[in-house]
């Protein structure tokens, strides 16, 4: 200090007489947190040395001092900028030289001496996301609150500063159909459509958010949106994607948010429900969520290695669907980006690697009750059957005595220990479990086996799911050399990254304090990366673009205040969902029309600031429950085993090994998307072709792609014609005689609004082509021709669009 | 979609990239309206239809235009088929030093690995004016040595089947990545009109293990997927009409769904419609040009007899004749599957027998497609790659027959056509045929030669996800020089 304190003053001095000079903070400060400090500053030091302030330059690294104040070509930093050293590689590494300007700029400050702040701070402060929301202050913004919520206020300020105008609402059939797709995920009916036209009281649109959020098809929807995060599916995964039986857990997603348990709750037994005190059923079943790994089966595999993997998969998982943090880079080394060192990702590692993964029996106690009680109605049968007669003993004898070899082998393993026992040698006991092997054996005794069937018959079906047990002895965690489990390194114990809140102290936290972190209200993040998805569903696109990365690389959000105001709403309203969509769908911003605006075109292309809505794809599952809908097919069941709708042939070849496909004939067929059984090495193709995810890792966001596959789906699966044609039937059955008031209902069914008369015409041209074509023997011509009109609207952009 | 990512350095902003993927871009060249359609747009000019899988500019002049990649699924063994180790044979039955496999892991730890050195039975002579030593299993192969590029000192990093096929095609064991041609569709389009830009073809036995994954599109648009043709009436899952519909009134109704769809695109402005519309027109014209390609019963008989080809069957050779269709109709990326190259040892896979079979089913119509690429000027342009997903051990595994484990250390692997330098031999392996010792070339490294070949800088093509810029080459890669012509 007291070499640099003089220095100093000289610096300070030099830089007022020479105001000409290169400004260090505002022209060399920014080429070195930008092209630098990425290797060289906060996080990491490579050759220890750091950029993010002069004194670091000053210092340099190992490889010495690297900046010579007034000696610009003789400083290490400038040769190997340049590309001129002998042994250190040009920098920045591996990525485009400096331009010459900006290096003249380096050089320029260097050769005046390098002058810089005595009170520098290396980096600016912390990143937005890390310090926690807070409500915003209204006084302070410009224009005083005249709008309907906080939603409509931080969005219409910002477009009130670039003079935008927001866009009229949306007329109500464009409202009710939106609506019902965004809350059930199902188009409304022509009854719920007329009657909503039909409510001119005030309050007809709160009053239909209100029905559709209690729907139990909100569940559903928004059960999906839950379930891309969850990555869940129907199989094992990787070469050998075996099913599997975890719908259980599906089914729990549905009915909490049906019931809107608030999201702390949700969140915190699906981490750790095992863990809470006397965890019931359902909350051991909700531990499902970090089951939905994938398991590979193939031969010749190290079974460690791949649990290990299965734990990599559920850190980044957290972390990417509660945190946004992109943490999974810091399994190898130290986050180049974002504050998480290596050693803290395993600390994350530590609380997810002491449970066991069994399956779970999802018996009810009366379940069991009823199964004890005729396991018992089965013995005292067969007992009864001994007793009443007096041969009985000899009969079993001889029955044994008659057994082949291969008959002895294949009987159950007790019952085998009991055959190796010489008659006499026999307890009450033995003979009993021998005379039952008898029973239920021989061809003699048909009639009893047919009356015992039948009382097990009774036995409660007892599903299977896969949960998170934890171990009453920790494994020990290690920190793996970038990230190869074969190569250990130091312990570690369960912590959480140093840059959030803390975890509070105790003396051995559990996945159930990892739990509760997650959704403490001091996190900065989860209330937030939660709105932020919640509105992506809405509008498109996040408020934060990059809605896994809330980290220094991730986009800035363009509302940061509205996002403070949605998630402190979110966390004050006790976690409740249910209370956030009906604020969001409320908002006048929710409501505008999305019809393409010139002016919005100009000033904003994408139309980041809402100055109308969006028309969104509808998700791969809705395409399917919109036919359906239409169709009249749809089946209104909710949960249960996952089904087997139609598909294409050969669809399930593709796969190393071949799967069943048991394609459902009853209710099951017409059953919502998100029920069809998810193979994730041979998915269902209409999902798939739609975007579907592919249940391999955590989906945030599903891409919108448009392809030619898609059209063939639409327009050739199966499925889809059989839907168009239960469509056209409906249409014959239910709407008006005449062909234009038909086209006008059918119409409707799908869009939930009349034609134009455009289009009324272009359809009335489709069906009265058809009139001289030949038909197979089996259809009437009146079917034929509606098919072909079901078929086009079931195809129109429109149909698997919301509005 | 975000051409700019092949065409202009990287940007850095990841709103700019995330746009990338939001479907709004997708404006291209290729001429997709019918006369009505025209005369809907009302003066607008049709050809500026957006296509995702319009041609795009490479980054710096291409070798090659397309690639055929031969997957030889299941790991050939190069000890019997390129690698000529008379040491190997030498040293049969000894167990291998110690020095070798020291602290190595192998697929099968726990049970029938093996440690004794096991020799090829296979007589090796060498080919072409280079050479090149190939066993008698490949004789046709062995003809057209002259053409080809084999790297015998390849090297991948995982053992077991599904996750080495992923690494593979995606550079990645894990799943979720977007495979090769997924990369290369995505950066380069295609100059098809009325096929999918990246399609897959499979024969052998069953499918290849992890199925769909490994020509899947990862976090890339789906649009960028490979699709499977299947040798069945309908091509392509959906192709045909349903059934009673005629194709007149299937076109009438496609008609009405364009119209009904522009009316719609007027009253929104939103031009993902008309991304639609184009969606709808090349499926249509893929309803008709996909049976028409897959129909070989038109080819002569000259050159369904130097394929071995037979119409109507399902067969390595007839994929290869398809994937020569595939070409001449501008498909950018034909991968071909054959199953069956996992010679353990064991019942159906043994290193005598179903080797011999294996081989049989594929070097024909390998060294066909050479020539008849060839013969018709497109080998220049096309770039043929051939091998499986690693190599098998110098040791013998102890199964029903001595077999080979699965080896990652060193396999072969062949290039030939656009851009490469044929008839040489690149590196070398040690005298029993363990590790490469001169000139490896790690999964990585190919990756990247084949994406030099293709015009693209395999550091430049990137696509933003979870908040990374993913490459296929991960942050790996070299291009191998010497492959180069």
């Amino acid at each position: 200090m007291r070499v640099i304190v003089p220095i100093l003053s000289l610096l300070i001095f030099l830089s007022l007489d020479c105001a000409a000079e290169v400004d260090y903070l505002a022209e060399v400060k920014p080429l070195f947190l930008k092209n630098c400090t990425q290797c060289h500053g906060e996080f990491q030091q490579k050759n220890g040395l750091r950029l993010d302030t002069a004194v670091g330059a000053l210092k340099g690294g190992s490889s010495g001092q690297a900046i010579l104040p007034k000696n610009a070509k003789g400083s290490l930093l400038i040769q190997v900028l340049e590309g001129r050293h002998s042994n250190l590689p040009a920098m920045p590494y591996k990525k485009p030289a400096l331009s010459l300007k900006q290096l003249a700029t380096i050089k320029s400050w260097i050769n005046s001496g390098a002058k810089y702040p005595p009170d520098e701070k290396p980096l600016t402060e912390k990143h937005w996301s890390f310090i926690p929301p807070s409500r915003p202050d209204f006084l302070h913004l410009k224009n005083p609150l005249t709008t309907k919520n906080g939603i409509d206020y931080f969005i219409q300020s910002k477009l009130e500063s670039l003079k935008l105008k927001p866009s009229p609402e949306a007329d109500r059939n464009t409202l009710i159909r939106r609506l019902s797709l965004d809350l059930t995920g199902l188009p409304p009916s022509l009854d719920e459509l007329d009657r909503f036209l039909n409510d001119k009281e005030p309050g007809a649109y709160e009053r239909m958010v209100d029905g559709l959020l209690a729907s139990p098809h909100y569940g559903e929807r928004w059960g999906r949106w839950w379930l891309d995060a969850a990555r869940y599916a129907d199989s094992n995964g990787y070469s050998i994607d075996a099913p599997r039986s975890i719908w259980k857990y599906r089914d729990w997603v549905i009915n909490a948010l049906n019931t809107d348990m608030t999201f702390d709750r949700f969140t915190i037994e699906q981490i750790a429900g095992d863990m809470l005190p006397n965890a019931t059923l359902e909350q051991k079943i909700a531990t499902g969520f970090h089951r939905n790994t994938q398991i590979n089966q193939e031969g010749g595999i190290d079974r460690e290695q791949f649990r290990i993997d299965s734990i990599f998969d559920r850190v980044a998982s957290t972390s990417t669907v509660f945190l946004g943090l992109t943490i999974a880079c810091a399994q190898c080394h130290d986050h180049k980006f974002d504050p998480i060192k290596q050693a803290e990702y395993y600390k994350l590692f530590a609380f997810l690697n002491n449970a066991d993964e069994p399956d779970l029996a999802v018996a009810s106690d009366e379940d069991i009750a009823k199964g004890n009680e005729l396991d018992a109605k089965v013995t005292a049968y067969q007992v009864e059957l001994a007793t009443k007669d007096p041969g009985f003993r000899e009969k079993t004898k001889s029955w044994e005595r008659e057994l082949t070899p291969s008959q002895r082998q294949g009987q159950p393993e007790p019952v085998r220990q009991v055959i190796d026992v010489p008659f006499d040698k026999r307890s009450e006991n033995q003979w009993r479990m021998m005379q039952s092997a008898y029973i239920e054996q021989s061809p003699t005794n048909k009639l009893h086996q047919v009356a015992i069937a039948k009382l097990r018959a009774q036995k409660p079906k007892i599903p299977m799911t896969m949960i998170v047990r934890e171990r009453p002895k920790p494994r020990e965690t290690h920190l793996f050399i970038k990230g190869d489990f074969t190569r250990k390194s130091d312990q570690v114990f369960p912590g959480t990254p140093a840059v959030l809140h803390p975890l509070p102290a105790i003396p051995n936290p559990n996945r159930l304090t990892l739990a509760n972190w997650l959704v403490s209200t001091n996190n900065p993040l989860t209330a937030r990366v939660i709105m932020n998805r919640v509105w992506l569903q809405y509008f498109g696109k996040g408020i934060v673009e990059t809605e896994n990365d809330f980290g220094t690389q991730g986009a800035l959000p363009t509302h940061p205040e509205l996002l403070d105001w949605l998630a402190m709403e979110f966390m004050e309203r006790g976690w409740s969902l249910k209370a956030m969509h009906r604020i969001i769908v409320t908002s006048s911003v929710y409501r505008q029309q999305s019809i393409s605006r010139a002016d919005v075109n100009l000033r904003d292309p994408y139309n980041l600031l809402l100055a109308r809505q969006n028309r969104l794809r509808l998700d791969a599952e809705l395409i399917r429950d919109v036919a359906l809908s239409a169709s009249g097919l749809i089946s209104n069941k909710i949960g249960g085993p996952s089904v087997y709708p139609p598909q294409p042939d050969g669809v399930m070849s593709v796969g190393q090994v071949r799967r069943v496909w048991p394609t459902d004939t009853g209710e099951d067929r017409y059953r919502r998307g998100l029920y069809t059984f998810y193979f994730r090495a041979t998915p269902y193709p209409s999902l798939s072709v739609f975007d579907a995810p592919d249940s391999l890792s955590s989906c945030t966001r599903r891409i919108r792609s448009n392809t030619p596959l898609q059209a063939l789906t639409l327009l050739n699966d199966p499925a889809y014609f059989e839907i168009a044609e239960s469509l056209a039937k409906r249409v014959i059955r239910l709407g008006p005689k005449d062909d234009l008031g038909r086209i006008d209902f059918a119409f409707r069914i799908c869009l939930a609004r009349p034609p134009l008369e455009k289009e009324r015409a272009i359809l009335k041209l489709l069906l009265d082509s058809n009139q001289r074509q030949p038909l197979p023997q089996d259809i009437s011509r009146e079917q034929a021709k509606w098919t072909l009109v079901a078929r086009a609207l079931l195809n129109l952009d429109e149909t698997i669009t919301r509005e | 979609m975000k051409q700019s990512l092949v065409n202009e350095p990287l940007k850095t902003s990841p709103s700019d990239l995330l746009r990338g993927i939001t479907r709004r871009h997708f404006f291209g060249q290729a001429g997709l309206g019918t006369l009505a359609l025209s005369k809907m747009l009302e003066g607008r000019d049709s050809t500026k239809l957006p296509n995702p899988f319009a041609p795009r500019a490479p980054q710096f002049r291409p070798k090659a235009k397309n690639v055929i990649y031969l997957f030889m699924a299941g790991g050939p063994s190069q000890l019997d088929l390129f690698d000529y180790k008379p040491k190997l044979v030498e040293l049969n039955g000894k167990p291998i030093p110690q020095s070798y496999i020291e602290g190595k892991r192998f697929a099968f730890m726990g049970s029938s690995h093996g440690t004794t050195l096991l020799g090829s039975r296979r007589r090796f002579q060498q080919h072409g004016q280079n050479g090149a030593w190939v066993s008698e299993l490949l004789p046709h192969t062995a003809a057209v040595a002259d053409e080809l590029c084999l790297v015998t000192s390849c090297a991948t990093e995982l053992f077991n089947h599904a996750p080495a096929k992923l690494f593979m095609n995606t550079g990645s064991g894990q799943f979720g990545r977007p495979s090769m041609g997924a990369w290369v569709t995505y950066g380069l389009g295609s100059e098809s009109t009325d096929l999918p830009g990246f399609v897959v073809l499979q024969s052998g036995p069953r499918g290849p293990r992890g199925g769909a994954m490994h020509w899947a599109s990862g976090f890339l648009p789906t649009t960028y997927q490979g699709v499977p043709l299947r040798n069945q009436a309908d091509p392509i899952l959906n192709l045909a009409n349903p059934a009673g519909i005629p194709a007149e009134q299937q076109r009438r109704t496609l008609d009405a769904i364009r119209d009904l769809n522009l009316t719609r695109q007027v009253e929104t402005g939103d031009p993902e419609i008309l991304t639609r519309i184009a969606s709808y027109e090349m499926a249509y014209r893929m309803q008709t040009s996909a049976p028409d390609l897959i129909d070989i019963s038109k080819e002569s008989q000259a050159t369904l007899k130097l394929y071995g080809a037979v119409p109507g069957k399902t067969s390595f050779a007839n994929n290869c004749l398809l994937a020569r269709r595939l070409v001449e109709r501008g498909v950018r990326f034909i991968q071909l599957y054959h199953t069956n190259w996992d010679h353990h040892g064991g019942t159906g896979e043994t290193l005598q027998k179903d080797l011999d079979v294996v081989c049989k089913d594929v070097d024909q119509s390998c060294a066909a497609l050479i020539k008849d690429l060839k013969s018709r000027g497109l080998l220049e342009d096309t770039l043929v790659i051939w091998g499986g997903e690693f190599g098998r051990t110098p040791m013998g595994e102890n199964r029903e027959t001595p077999g080979r484990n699965h080896h990652i250390d060193a396999f072969t692997m062949w290039f030939a056509g656009g851009g490469v330098k044929g008839g040489q031999v690149i590196g070398r392996t040690d005298e029993l045929g363990f590790g490469a010792t001169e000139d490896r070339a790690h999964v990585h490294d190919l990756h990247a030669t084949i994406l030099h070949l293709l015009g693209i800088n395999h550091e430049k093509l990137t696509f933003r996800f979870q908040g990374r810029d993913f490459r296929l080459t991960d942050v790996h890669g070299t291009v191998i020089n010497k492959l180069l012509a």
